[in-house]
């Protein structure tokens, strides 16, 4: 029997649209996996909520499983770390594209992440699930047991609430990694400085100047002066056209699923939009009635 | 008078507290009161209300906050420095430490000092929750100065309007906020998403115009584990440590006004949210909850928290940065002559003014450095850039190319692309927070559009002065600032690329602009002199469905232009021939607008301020048109009953060629016929609003050559009868040519957006259009939201038809001298009338038949009788109550009160002087019922030190009274009180010397305004004839001035009838 990535996503099982696709990877790499049988029955039992937990506490994923003991096992997960000097040659890779440290910092993994750690000859994702290390304190000895591969499912999903997830795996976190971007790409800026020596731009801030002092403290009367109009824009108050409110722009909530409460996610935002209705009614109300 | 000031207090969160930010509401008012200076703690506020007056106050205004508490702020107020008065403690206990500054805070719109400190001071108010804030800040008014209200209110509540738009719009997303350290709670919040353009440029301008008063507070901390009520028993240093003498330094911010304004969106959501919690797991049911609870505090674990705060913040990343002070620029050039390839650039732009921008280079090179544009400082400016290129990227994909190197600062774009960019993508990457600089024929707008360019000029032959008129014209199409012919644009639309190059301007053509741009042409179109007038009115006009970008005029069109649109003074017309009389230089531009207007057959409205000469302007006017002969049928002017007078003697004094007839009284003309042979060599008829309304069909029965309204706000409500009488007499149908319209006020008209309706209907009916298409178009915008671009469209219709020249015009100054003489003519009313007679008769005989040495004292005694009956009935009969009569029993308090709203109405202050006390004491009652504000009254009997305050006052508070009585003997002399600009003398005193020396209270060095000094003068009675006397400075003046009023005693019985009689007028 042969199982197919979609009805093991427990998302697309929802229909609730596009994954990211650092999501699917994952996702096709529990499904490349030899024992299907196992990854079945273990999917089953994730969904009826025996895992109670999962964090992610530095660089290892703890989490507890309730199986048929009656304490919980827990269950560690992790990734071989990269050292310094891999990363130092994944840094200098990224620092090498603008358009890299532009999507990180915009809060978005880009699609090609892997070819920058390629320069370490090192990869970001594991390759197979058999370089996802793992410990179980059930009594089972075959690794995955029932427990890790039931918390495997659900790693995916808890990856699309903060794709830095990924990093802080291999050993950097967000702003860490952040910083030492930003480091990498000074370097690299001024050795190509270095080597054109002639572009050299001033940079007309200095650090020593104080600020300059309020206006306020030129005018003391500014600290009761307004005399603005109201904005033209706010004299009429309208709603949001069809589907550009704010939680429409958002989209869906990255935050993983409960097995349990399958419809949490889609309840929870119906709850958001029908108050967010409610409210721009009042608040319109509420601005015709102004200044009568 | 108070004056109501509202402060954002900041959350206190403490570990025991989950504190809440609140609004604190307070208000400071004038008194009295000794330099303070900070001790232990700050000083408490010697001017703000007390919790209950501060209830009591709100509460009459109806402004109190539905649930609030009484609290206490430091607030950090500018102040000025006060030594302490000395005071000589020969106690034996030793007196306090003096602090080490004293000083009083400063209150709005007080005069600022040379030098100005900073201190906090204790100030004591009501705390309004935020839910509550939101709801009471919405009451207030939107627009308008309102004297009760400081001018923060009116930010405020232009900020909780944008937290309401936000709310309508649905710009909000729920966040998880980690608590800011041990002990701390986890909240749950609702954030407001300012990535759109239009709400980022929104926080720049309220953060630029914050007032630092809504931001200058610290809220009063009392020491934990103490009750309340016993905090004044605390030990000194717990007190000092709870609050110490700290000011918080002036500075704004974007940050600062994004933190109140999510306190606002926050709380507007909060208050009604009560979802159903069905079908949550646990983690987002404690989220839910926690958004609609009061506080938002999440009792969660630290690990469940870091996860929802993670995945909200990653949530709400994919649309909305955090505030840096600049952003992202994109920056779209044309190809060079003969490429294809556009070019973009990339850089850094400041948020709180675009056009500071800087190339990528700069930021590439600043390095770990921050980056100056002009005064903002851009913190990690190279991040700042990489950002928004990310954010970028996900909106417009093509730009990835352009991010292949470590430090990109240019990249191409194919044809395609810039099509693209320029069409969709530039909207959508603004409101990414990204910011798009289009080349200027791009740019959107209405000039990017398709439209015509148009010259023109009067036909040689023509006197430019018939509006339908056709003119000499050519014009051209024109687009994105290039004009075109036809047959280029034939050519262009053919290339089948939307982004076409011409006369080296890239532009857009859209679907529709041939076919447009092929009608217009083929309508063979003619432009009348009424066309030109609207298209160089307001921006925006079509012709023919095309807007006209370019409107060049010939030398004489333009002149005429101008002059129409007030664009340059009017022309000056000299006084006419037989003006009796000396127009000043403004008064003759006032003569040229009238004659003007005239020709164009408009209505004219001439609102000049009080005292620029509007009655000598409208006479010179009918004077002009009699001696061009023009003058062939009578002119009905309508003014209030209590200026009749004054319009016929005005007109005697300067144009006695005029035929004047007042249509009044009861022996008034009563039937057409009667009328028409009444009319018989007349030239200006006089009537009041009352028989306007009453003889209204008598007075349509007569061909007027024009209609005149005098005071003509008395025509704002549409719906009343003698506005509607006024407006069918402007345009009645029977007479043959049309009638000229003119109305006179002193009122800013073009403020008053109700009353201009009932006025143009009146002037020029097409306009403004029907009164219900006004209220919605312009009445309802303008008085409630103070929509400016409305106000400005407005004003643009009517303004042609307004002049309104003020005192303070630089240009009226000049022709201005410093102290300016109004003679007021005013009647009597009828039973002054009565009363006046009866008294003159009885008491004459009686000094006829008294013996010579009585007589002197008796003479006198009638004549202060007539004087106060010429002030009021009231006064004569030594009545001491103000009732509802009280106003229409004088003819004099009638006009007083028109000139006072004018005055109060500006923002003016005057002083009234009466030589009678009960008089004084009558008017400080009935004013202070009829304009809502005190009215001080400084007499004889008056105490010192109350005199002194009365003086300090009007001169320092800045929101002190505008009027102020004075008796003539108790205020005429010694005191300064140059804040006025107007000086009323009520009643007449016989020696001019004592009048003018009360009138340099006023002007005398420290004035800068203009003094306007109103003198009234009963007409017919005592008052009239010694004014006579003493301008015409006959030998009996002298004696006057000379000796005071004893020559009076010895005036022979005729000469004393002749004097004092009322004479029928």
């Amino acid at each position: 029997m042969t199982i197919s990535s979609s009805n093991l996503t427990p998302l697309s099982e929802d229909g609730l649209g596009q994954q990211p696709w650092w999501v699917e990877q994952w996702m096709e790499l529990i499904n490349g996996y030899r024992f299907k049988k196992r990854l079945e029955r273990a999917w089953g039992y994730a969904r009826e909520g025996h895992v109670t937990s999962i964090r992610f506490e530095g660089r290892r994923v703890h989490a507890r499983v309730q199986g048929t003991d009656e304490t919980p096992y827990k269950v560690k997960l992790w990734l071989d770390v990269l050292n310094d000097e891999d990363w130092g040659y994944v840094l200098e890779a990224l620092a090498q594209k603008a358009r890299w440290s532009a999507q990180l910092l915009a809060g978005i993994m880009p699609a090609d992440i892997e070819r920058a750690f390629a320069a370490s000859g090192k990869r970001l994702f594991p390759f197979k699930l058999q370089e996802v290390r793992s410990e179980c304190t059930c009594p089972d000895k075959a690794n995955p047991c029932k427990h890790i591969s039931a918390v495997y499912f659900l790693m995916g999903d808890r990856f699309s609430e903060d794709p830095f997830v990924l990093f802080q795996l291999r050993g950097r976190n967000r702003a860490r990694l952040l910083e030492d971007l930003a480091e990498y790409r000074r370097k690299a800026l001024a050795n190509l400085a270095k080597k054109t020596k002639s572009k050299k731009i001033d940079n007309p801030s200095d650090e020593s100047a104080p600020l300059p002092p309020h206006a306020a403290v030129q005018d003391p009367a500014l600290w009761w002066r307004y005399n603005r109009n109201l904005d033209g824009d706010l004299v009429v108050i309208t709603p949001a056209l069809e589907g550009d409110t704010g939680l429409d722009d958002a989209g869906e909530l990255p935050l993983a699923e409960d097995p349990r409460f399958p419809d949490a996610r889609n309840s929870f935002l119906g709850n958001l939009k029908a108050h967010g209705q409610a409210s721009a009614q009042k608040a319109m109300l509420q601005a015709m009635a102004a200044g009568s | 008078m108070s004056l109501l000031h509202a402060t954002w207090l900041p959350a206190i969160r403490t570990p025991s507290s989950s504190g809440q930010p609140a609004l604190l509401v307070w208000a400071d008012t004038w008194r009295v009161a000794t330099p303070e200076g900070p001790g232990l703690t700050p000083a408490l506020h010697p001017f703000t209300l007390s919790h209950n007056d501060l209830r009591a106050w709100l509460g009459e205004r109806d402004l109190l906050p539905g649930s609030c508490i009484d609290a206490t702020a430091c607030l950090t107020l500018p102040s000025r420095t006060v030594k302490p008065r000395k005071t000589r403690s020969k106690t034996a206990e030793p007196a306090p430490e003096p602090p080490a500054w004293t000083g009083l805070p400063m209150q709005a719109g007080e005069p600022v000092p040379k030098q100005t400190e900073w201190w906090p001071w204790q100030v004591q108010g009501l705390a309004v929750d935020p839910a509550g804030s939101t709801d009471w800040l919405s009451r207030l008014p939107l627009s308008g100065r309102n004297s009760d209200l400081a001018d923060e209110l009116r930010w405020w509540s232009h900020l909780q309007r944008w937290a309401l738009s936000l709310v309508a719009r649905g710009r909000w997303i729920p966040q998880m906020e980690l608590s800011k350290g041990e002990g701390y709670p986890h909240r749950a919040r609702w954030m407001p998403l300012l990535n759109r353009e239009e709400d980022r440029r929104r926080l720049e301008d309220l953060a630029a115009s914050l007032p630092l008063v809504a931001t200058c507070a610290l809220p009063w901390r009392e020491p934990l584990g103490r009750r309340s009520n016993r905090t004044t028993r605390l030990r000194p240093e717990a007190m000092r440590a709870a609050n110490p003498v700290a000011s918080c330094r002036p500075r704004s911010g974007r940050l600062r006004v994004a933190a109140l304004l999510e306190d606002l969106v926050d709380a507007q959501l909060r208050k009604d949210f009560q979802p159903s919690g069905e079908g949550l797991d646990p983690l987002l049911t404690l989220w839910q909850d926690a958004l609609g609870s009061e506080t938002g505090v999440i009792e969660i674990g630290d690990e469940d928290a870091e996860r929802l705060a993670a995945a909200s913040h990653h949530w709400r990343e994919g649309i909305a940065g955090d505030f840096a002070s600049a952003r992202t620029c994109l920056t779209l050039n044309t190809p060079p002559e003969g490429e294809e390839l556009w070019e973009l650039r990339f850089g850094l732009q400041a948020e709180a003014d675009p056009s500071l921008k800087l190339p990528a280079a700069a930021a590439w090179a600043a390095g770990a450095d921050a980056l100056q544009l002009g005064e903002i400082r851009v913190e990690q400016p190279g991040e700042v850039l990489l950002e928004g290129m990310g954010r970028a990227l996900s909106v417009f994909p093509a730009i990835e190319r352009g991010l292949e190197s470590a430090t990109p600062e240019t990249m191409q774009l194919t044809p395609a692309e810039a099509f693209v960019l320029v069409r969709t993508a530039t909207r959508q990457l603004r409101d990414a927070g990204v910011g798009v600089e289009l080349p200027s024929s791009l740019s959107g707008g209405l000039a990017s559009r398709l439209g015509l360019a148009i010259k023109a000029e009067l036909p040689e032959r023509s006197s430019g002065f018939t509006l339908g008129e056709s003119l000499d014209w050519t014009w051209d199409l024109m687009i994105g600032g290039v004009t075109l012919t036809l047959r280029e644009l034939e050519r262009l639309s053919g290339k089948r690329s939307p982004l076409v190059r011409h006369k080296g301007a890239w532009i857009e053509l859209r679907p529709n602009d041939l076919k447009n741009a092929e009608r217009f042409c083929s309508s063979k179109p003619e432009l009348s002199l009424d066309d030109a007038l609207r298209l160089t009115g307001t921006e925006g006009e079509l012709l023919m469905r095309l807007p006209v970008h370019k409107f060049d005029a010939g030398p004489r069109l333009q002149s005429v232009l101008e002059q129409y649109h007030q664009q340059k003074a009017p022309d000056p017309l000299p006084a006419p021939e037989g003006f009796r009389g000396q127009l000043r230089p403004y008064q003759e531009r006032g003569l040229g607008w009238l004659a003007f207007l005239h020709r164009f057959d408009q209505g004219a409205c001439l609102a000049d301020d009080m005292g620029l000469g509007k009655t000598i302007q409208l006479l010179a006017f009918l004077q002009h048109l009699k001696a061009e002969q023009e003058l062939k049928r009578p002119v009905l002017l309508v003014a209030p009953t209590s200026v009749l007078t004054n319009w016929r003697r005005e007109a005697e004094a300067f144009t006695p060629e005029l035929g004047v007839r007042e249509h009044y009284g009861p022996r008034r003309p009563s039937t057409p016929v009667e009328l028409k042979k009444a009319l018989k060599d007349v030239d200006l008829v006089l009537t009041s609003y009352g028989l306007l309304q009453r003889d209204s069909e008598l007075l349509e029965s007569q061909d007027w050559q024009g209609v005149v309204i005098d005071e003509a706000q008395a025509i704002k409500n549409p719906g009343a009868k003698q506005s509607q009488a006024a407006r069918d007499l402007a345009r009645a149908s029977r007479s043959k040519s049309n009638r000229f319209r003119i109305a006179l006020t002193g009122t800013p008209v073009e403020n008053r957006v109700s009353e201009l309706w009932a006025l143009m209907d009146f002037l020029n009916p097409k306009v403004l259009g029907e009164e219900d298409f006004f209220r919605q178009r312009y009445r309802m915008p303008i008085e409630r939201y103070g929509d400016m671009s409305s106000l400005r469209d407005l004003k643009g219709r009517v303004g042609p038809f307004i002049l309104r020249r003020l005192k303070t015009d630089k240009t009226i100054i000049s022709d201005l001298p410093e102290k300016v003489e109004l003679s007021e003519w005013v009647g009597l009313s009828k039973e002054q009338k009565s009363l006046y007679s009866k008294t003159v008769e009885d008491t004459l005989d009686a000094i006829a038949r008294a013996p010579r040495g009585q007589r002197h004292g008796q003479v006198l005694a009638l004549l202060m009788r007539l004087k106060q009956i010429c002030n009021h009935p009231a006064l004569a009969l030594s009545e001491g109550a103000v009732d509802k009569s009280f106003l229409s029993r004088s003819a004099k308090l009638q006009r007083l009160e028109e000139i006072l709203d004018e005055v109060i109405e500006a923002g003016d202050r005057a002083l009234l002087f009466t030589q009678f006390a009960e008089w004084g004491h009558l008017l400080k009652a009935w004013m202070q019922q009829r304009w809502k504000a005190e009215v001080p009254f400084l007499h004889g009997g008056t105490r010192k030190s109350e005199r002194q305050a009365m003086v300090d006052r009007f001169q320092e508070d800045p929101r002190g009274p505008q009027l102020f009585l004075l008796s003539l003997k108790a205020g005429g002399v010694g005191l300064n009180l140059t804040r006025a600009s107007h000086v009323f003398h009520i009643d007449r005193w016989w020696n001019p010397a004592v009048e003018n020396q009360a009138t340099d209270r006023a002007y005398r060095i420290g004035q800068t305004n203009r003094v306007m000094v109103h003198k009234f003068i009963t007409s017919g009675s005592v008052e009239e004839k010694i004014d006579r006397m003493i301008r015409e400075k006959s030998r009996l003046a002298e004696d006057v001035i000379g000796s005071g009023e004893d020559w009076l005693g010895s005036l022979a019985g005729d000469q004393l009838r002749d004097l004092l009689a009322l004479e029928d007028t």
